[in-house]
């Protein structure tokens, strides 16, 4: 029993890191109605940097350098999404491969800067021991900073101009425009505030259970996982998708084998996309 | 249409690969070159079929290569039958795992049947390293034979260019079929299509399986050609490659896979370091999509060409006309 729970703890540590994962996913949803498969590379590139200017210059310097960097990519992503003016082509998986095309750019970048060799910090040398169960402290730090996150995007989106010009685009883009609502500018801005959300989230990850180089595309599919669980619309959904994403994988990799545990978030994250209703679409291609 | 304007893109091929064979055939690595583009070629003509005739994103292309793959080998070193059965394993098996697939994820939406299927090549890439002595496991499969009747690289070359060309006809005369319009149409207009009496779901996960048999004859031929396959072989990275190869060349056009197979493939081999590959692939696909969103051959359609083959622009559906919006990232 108490090795399920340790088992639960370290799930909710490491799903904490996958909710923020989904939030930018969401969010980018919301305002652009398509998804960035490159998120798990901002999160990636975010921690190396934290990493390595990290060692040399102090980890809080690292950090802001490793979030600031995340940005920078993510804005890269939102520029060409404004030049590839989506939706006047009309098809609306040309984002999603540029954002691939993005994510195959950020894994050599990072294998070419640094290295192939795991990145991972410890900050923390003693564990809490909580009714038997150890768990680290960085634990806390995740859930606080997750916490923290759902507030400040709650607000963002529901307690300012800015959320509710999202909300209202999102809703009736065409309305959204005839209103005067700055829809590019908004999604521009939803791609900056995205890179901000998954440079954290990749941080936490970092000091958490680290990254490699490849790591990517498995952060954006456990961040898409975690953002569908809840439904795909709500970006606060999504960090609660995230701990069960992160409680399914920590149990099943801690009663099967290392390889057929990873299928286990896969095969929840296909079962929700086929049996619910996430990704249904109707007769005329719409959304149900 | 008449025969001659259907199979233009297979005339083309021809007499481009009858030019190139002359000044290849006595140089190995040219050849071997050559072999790598064919078996590259045909995954990639597998994402046209499923992505730019159908308009399923299927990121799993190389999932279904690979089980072509490891059905030759398997067969070969395990059983010790002919290369025959493989080849018949290749193309039977991944469009047997295809369409349940297909059945399941057509349903969804674009962006969440890309992800779904992205899923289950990961799925299958797990599945494969954690086969055991049946799949090699992380070692993967060694000691494929040769085939006897491709024993010469030069013959090699004939063989899988061989199989380039008849899936290029067989593409050009599905295309030009009431099944390749009825795809056309789905593609272009969901709505459109089920009011022709189009079954949706059953037509694109014919189209899915019918790519996913093209993908695993190139894996046949791939097993074959360097004699192991491994998880590596044909890994989740070669389904975003394939991918790169369709886009870049014309995912809607005929010949645009292969023009993009042997693109990437020559840009590759010139690139020094792996390393940066990357960057020159992902560089590669953003600006073919910012400058040329139906890749290189779709460029035709911008002078006023046909391409002998189809660069149908999606058309919106009356839904999404109607809650179409004034502009997203647009100038108005």
């Amino acid at each position: 029993m108490y090795e399920l729970l340790e088992f639960g703890s370290r799930g909710i540590l490491l799903g904490v890191t996958y909710g923020l994962l989904a939030f930018p996913i969401s969010l980018l949803f919301i305002a652009t109605d398509t998804v960035d498969l490159a998120v798990g590379g901002y999160a990636v590139l975010a921690g190396a940097v934290a990493m390595f200017v990290g060692e040399s210059h102090g980890a809080a310097l690292g950090i802001t350098m490793g979030i600031l960097v995340g940005v920078l990519a993510s804005a890269s992503v939102g520029c060409v999404s404004l030049m590839l003016g989506r939706r006047q082509k009309g098809d609306p998986l040309v984002l999603v491969l540029a954002s691939f095309g993005f994510a195959i750019f950020l894994e050599s970048c990072v294998l070419t800067l640094f290295g192939k060799d795991p990145f991972i910090r410890q900050s923390f040398a003693n564990f809490w021991n909580v009714a038997g169960i150890r768990i680290s402290p960085q634990a806390g730090v995740n859930v606080l900073v997750g916490l923290l996150l759902i507030a400040l995007v709650y607000v963002l989106l529901y307690r300012t101009s800015w959320g509710r010009d999202v909300r209202a685009s999102a809703n009736n883009e065409r309305g959204a425009l005839l209103a005067g609502i700055p829809v590019r500018a908004l999604q521009f801005s939803s791609f900056m505030l995205a890179g901000l959300l998954a440079g954290i989230a990749g941080v936490l990850v970092l000091y958490t259970s680290g990254m490699d180089f490849a790591s990517g595309m498995h952060l954006t599919l456990a961040g898409f996982g975690a953002a569908i669980v809840f439904g795909l619309h709500g970006p606060l959904r999504g960090f609660f998708g995230g701990l069960a994403i992160g409680v399914v994988e920590t149990i099943s990799s801690g009663y099967a084998n290392g390889g057929l545990a990873s299928l286990v978030p896969l095969a929840f994250i296909f079962a929700v996309l086929t049996i619910g209703r996430v990704g249904r679409q109707g007769p005329a291609g719409v959304r149900a | 249409m008449s025969l001659f304007q259907r199979q233009r893109s297979a005339l083309f091929l021809l007499g481009a690969l009858s030019v190139i064979t002359l000044f290849i055939s006595g140089n190995t690595v040219w050849l071997d070159t050559s072999v790598v583009i064919a078996i590259y070629s045909l995954i990639a003509l597998s994402v046209g079929i499923s992505y730019g005739q159908a308009g399923i994103l299927s990121v799993a292309q190389a999932a279904f290569a690979s089980v072509g793959a490891y059905a030759a080998a398997i067969v070969t070193t395990r059983y010790d039958l002919p290369a025959v059965f493989g080849l018949v394993l290749a193309l039977v098996v991944p469009p047997l795992i295809a369409y349940p697939l297909a059945r399941l994820v057509t349903r969804l939406n674009a962006l969440s049947l890309a992800i779904a299927t992205l899923v289950f090549g990961q799925a299958v890439d797990i599945a494969l390293r954690e086969g055991g002595d049946f799949t090699g496991g992380y070692i993967g499969l060694s000691g494929i034979p040769p085939l006897s009747i491709a024993s010469t690289l030069l013959q090699y070359h004939f063989l899988s260019w061989g199989a380039v060309f008849v899936v290029v006809i067989l593409l050009s005369n599905l295309i030009d079929s009431p099944f390749g319009r009825a795809t056309s149409t789905l593609r272009s207009d969901t709505l459109r299509a089920v009011a022709d009496g189009v079954n949706v779901s059953h037509v694109r996960s014919v189209v899915l399986a019918l790519s996913a048999s093209v993908a695993g004859l190139g894996g046949w031929l791939y097993a074959h050609h360097i004699a192991y396959i491994g998880p590596d072989s044909l890994g989740p990275s070669v389904s975003l490659s394939v991918l790169l190869m369709a886009v870049v060349g014309g995912a809607q056009t005929v010949l645009g896979p292969i023009v993009g197979a042997a693109l990437l493939t020559l840009l590759f081999k010139f690139i020094p370091s792996q390393e940066v590959q990357g960057m020159f692939y992902g560089g590669a696909l953003i600006a073919v999509l910012v400058l040329s969103p139906n890749g290189l051959l779709g460029l035709r359609a911008l002078f006023g060409k046909t391409s002998g083959t189809v660069v149908a622009k999606p058309q919106k559906s009356p839904s999404q006309v109607a809650s179409s919006p004034v502009i997203a990232g647009g100038t108005q």
